[in-house]
């Protein structure tokens, strides 16, 4: 049971730490608070779903095609849709809902509400320590690393990633060391919805897909950047592995568990926001006058 | 260089500057000063296009920002250029409270002020003068730039501007909050910064630094030019040296 409890920890905490980074990519960068994110997750999910099962794609390339596809769609919603109402902050909260609730309504129109399931990438399990690991697990597990990893490299040694993180930090500076910020803002989304593409890519095979799928994680994401501090990609990947063990906890020690997924998430944020509002790294940003 | 010409910038319905101009000439170093609040940060904001980019994030919102005038920099027309156009022509501000990005170290800032520079070798050799001008950043290269002390910050801004080549450099009040040892520390680099040929447009309170160093000096108050001349002649004015360069 322990190990269980790690097994499941570990993954929930890597794909809550996909999701909430590339959520606060996009809101260090833009200040945008997507909260159509995870519907991107889902949409990706669909991808993987449709191009594997319905058109007999190889496992791997269904996953390109899907983060590309779910990439251009971020790209496209983001220039007509949120782009131009970026200086509202509330406009832009609720396009993104609106979003959110629009892609969940043109998936239960294309694929209805039924719960689907996608055949693991890697059929077959290990057993561990007497425990059951499937295969997929593992895949899930370290692409998840592979690509947090590919994502360090690219925001710490790369031209473009300094810039992003320079924007990130403070956007009027970016701006004076000739950075192009709306350019800079549409490539961190285009990572964003990237990162939420892969995310629903690798964990579509262990969870089930449905038009609804989206709710869960966004609950857990949006508990995981209170935690970890807005802004603080840092942060953020901390306060997902610590919500991913404290659900896999609850799911597994308390009895039907399941049912009180998402009451820990709510719990702990408002905790954190009565406790410590700036969440475990909380970032400053500059004050722009 | 530089031509501003009857610049007026409003904030809502406060006039912040009202119609000023001013000239800077290649390989000068003229001064900016008045008192706090005069809206020496704004004139420079607007030079640099900061105060364009503000205008168009409150797009449609209260507190509208205008602009009206015309500011000119090596020939062109920049007063409606987006900031980060206005760097690449070479005109570069080193802003106010210095403004490091406190979660990297020195190097990473000083890399993030050469992103305009392509070439590889060229960054490395600018970096390398860099570090020629401020040997302290060399020894703080892998420090996270937040934990320096206010006169390193203001180091690193200065040389975080210097990273891209540029033609003319705004510095925004570098003495500020800092030791006296330190503001002359400052003002000694600025000179040399200079002496390289780079065009100097610099804001300060603390005039009697400043007026050993320049040719050419606008004083500031309300948003309005009330002098213009060289430290001398401004310090003869009784009235003026009181009332707005308080000595
Ligand atoms: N964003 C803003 N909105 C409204 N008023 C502002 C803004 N920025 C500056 N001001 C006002 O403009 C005036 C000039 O400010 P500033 O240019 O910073 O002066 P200085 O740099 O000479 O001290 C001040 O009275 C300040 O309160
Ligand atoms: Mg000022």
């Amino acid at each position: 049971m322990i190990f269980d409890i790690v097994i499941t920890s570990l993954i929930k905490g890597s794909t809550y730490a996909m999701l909430a980074i590339g959520f606060s990519l996009i809101f260090g960068v833009a200040r945008i608070v997507n909260i159509a994110h995870t519907a991107f997750y889902m949409v990706a999910a669909y991808c993987i779903f449709y191009t594997t099962t319905q058109l007999g794609f190889n496992p791997i390339l269904a996953i390109f095609v899907a983060v590309i596809l779910v990439s251009l769609l971020g790209l496209i919603t983001f220039k007509l849709l949120i782009a131009p109402i970026r200086e509202h902050e509330a406009a832009v909260l609720i396009a993104t809902i609106a979003l959110a609730i629009a892609l969940q309504e043109v998936m239960m129109i294309l694929f209805t509400g039924d719960y689907r399931s996608v055949p693991p990438l890697v059929p077959g399990f290990a057993t561990i320590m007497g425990v059951k690991v499937f295969y997929q697990q593992l895949l899930t597990f370290v692409s998840v690393l592979v690509v947090l990893g590919l994502m360090y490299l690219f925001l710490q040694y790369t031209r473009l990633g300094l810039a992003i993180r320079a924007t990130a930090q403070d956007r009027e500076v970016a701006n004076l060391m000739g950075m192009n910020e709306s350019q800079v803002a549409m490539l961190a989304m285009g990572i964003s919805v990237g990162l939420a593409g892969v995310t629903g890519a690798v964990l579509a095979p262990l969870s089930i897909v449905e038009p609804h799928m989206w709710n869960h994680p966004l609950a857990m994401m949006l508990a995981v950047v209170v935690l970890g501090g807005l802004g603080s990609i840092k942060g953020s990947l901390y306060a997902a592995f610590i919500l991913g063990t404290a659900e896999a906890l609850v799911v597994f020690m308390i009895p039907a568990g399941a049912y009180l997924k998402g009451a820990v998430a709510l719990s702990i944020m408002v905790f954190v926001l009565l406790v410590r509002p700036a969440g475990l790294f909380g970032v400053q940003f500059e004050e722009e006058r | 260089m530089l031509e501003i010409n009857d610049l007026t910038v409003c904030y809502d319905k406060a006039m912040i500057l009202n119609g000023i101009s001013l000239r800077v000439d290649e390989g000068e170093l003229v001064s900016l000063v008045g008192p706090n609040g005069a809206g020496k940060s704004t004139t420079m904001r607007a030079v640099s296009g900061l105060v364009q980019w503000e205008k168009a994030q409150h797009r449609g919102n209260e507190g509208d920002i205008t602009i009206k005038g015309t500011i000119e920099f090596m020939g062109h027309p920049i007063h409606r250029k987006p900031a980060h156009k206005i760097a690449e022509m070479g005109l570069i501000l080193c802003p106010e409270r210095r403004r490091p990005f406190k979660e990297m170290t020195v190097f990473e800032n000083l890399r993030a002020g050469a992103y305009m520079i392509k070439d590889k070798k060229e960054a490395e050799h600018n970096l390398q003068n860099v570090y020629k001008l401020f040997p302290i950043l060399q020894e703080r290269s892998h420090q996270l730039s937040g934990t320096l002390s206010g006169g390193e910050q203001q180091m690193l801004a200065i040389g975080r501007s210097l990273m891209c080549n540029p033609k003319l450099l705004c510095i925004d009040e570098p003495s500020t909050g800092l030791s006296p040892i330190m503001r002359a520390e400052v003002f000694r680099k600025i000179m040399e910064i200079k002496a390289m040929g780079i065009t100097v447009l610099l804001v300060e309170q603390e005039v009697s630094m400043v007026f050993k160093m320049t040719q050419r000096n606008y004083v500031l108050s309300s948003g309005k030019i009330i002098a213009e001349g060289s430290g001398e002649e401004l310090l003869k004015d009784e009235v003026l040296r009181k009332t707005y360069l308080g000595m």
